[in-house]
């Protein structure tokens, strides 16, 4: 028997080996009820995922989209808002186009800090940090 | 200036956003974190549409969400509870899950939060080959790891999603 094909079960359920491959593998798993089950359980479970539907946005999310809030990856950059020409500077690149006054980075992200919070996320609230826990309801 | 019949990013935002979200929301997990995921992914396309070369923009989007996520990850202090790709905890015994069979009923609820235990770099494989549907070769370019690598996430990445959902 030659050696367990290991991750090239995933490959060849992706479609992704040589036909020299695909028949090296199909040969060992003739022989070896092992990886025969591995293979089952992995082609399960990456059906599941497959299987996973298309995520509807929120409502606002459009809106939202073009009249960004440079929230996230600009946490960095409040770090810096100390100096004023550098909060000018990232002001000026994040200006909106609607002539409005828009409030100090510092505010935003200090708002942001303030508020933030997966609580009332249903999925993040699921997902435990030691144990995992049966989600079946 | 953007090329000849390149979309506006506006234009990508909207034909493209419930694509965009979903790959987001299946990286980092919940809607909040989604959501600021896609608004950096926008303006990565803001300032990279000049350079689009017509072809597959879901690929595209895709490589710039995933770099994004993994970006902001490698910036985000890791969290003593993550376990990282090489945890021992991880590696699989020869025989895990043997005869194991998932419960009768898993929920889509139950995929989306056992991808959220897996480490970012293997969740990151699993979901440019399952959710978004990229080769080898293009999650290969995506994530600037050989296609042996790829490989071998995406296998663990499952393997570990396995341990997770049957888990009692």
């Amino acid at each position: 028997m030659n050696a367990h094909p290991g991750d090239l079960l995933s490959g060849m359920l992706d479609g992704e080996l040589t036909p020299g491959e695909v028949a090296g593998v199909r040969a060992h798993l003739e022989a070896c009820p092992d990886c025969q089950r591995e293979l089952d359980r992995i082609s399960e479970t990456r059906t599941l995922v497959r299987d996973l539907p298309a995520v509807d946005p929120p409502f606002g999310f459009y809106e939202r989209m073009v009249r960004p809030r440079y929230r996230w990856a600009r946490a960095g950059v409040a770090a810096l808002a100390g100096a004023a020409a550098v909060s000018v500077g990232v002001m000026a690149f994040a200006a909106p186009r609607e002539p409005h006054v828009t409030p100090h980075v510092a505010q935003l992200v200090d708002a942001h800090t303030a508020s933030a919070s997966t609580s009332g996320d249903p999925i993040s609230e699921m997902t435990p940090a030691a144990a995992p826990v049966s989600f079946k309801r | 200036m953007a090329g000849e019949g390149a979309p506006t990013w506006e234009e990508v935002a909207r034909s493209h956003g419930r694509f965009l979200y979903t790959v987001a929301y299946r990286l980092t997990g919940n809607r909040e974190d989604a959501e600021d995921l896609v608004q950096e992914v926008l303006l990565r396309v803001r300032r990279g549409l000049q350079t689009y070369q017509p072809g597959s923009m879901e690929g595209w989007l895709s490589r710039i969400a995933t770099n994004a996520f993994l970006d902001e990850i490698r910036r985000r202090k890791r969290r003593p509870e993550d376990l990282l790709p090489d945890d021992p905890d991880w590696v699989l015994p020869p025989t895990a899950g043997a005869d194991e069979a998932l419960a009768a009923e898993v929920l889509p609820d139950d995929v989306h939060a056992a991808l959220q235990r897996l480490p970012e770099d293997f969740r990151a494989a699993v979901v440019l080959c399952d959710v978004v549907g990229q080769s080898y070769q293009e999650i290969s370019a995506s994530l600037q790891i050989p296609v042996g690598t790829v490989r071998s996430r995406i296998h663990r990445g499952r393997a570990m999603l396995r341990e997770v959902l049957t888990a009692a």
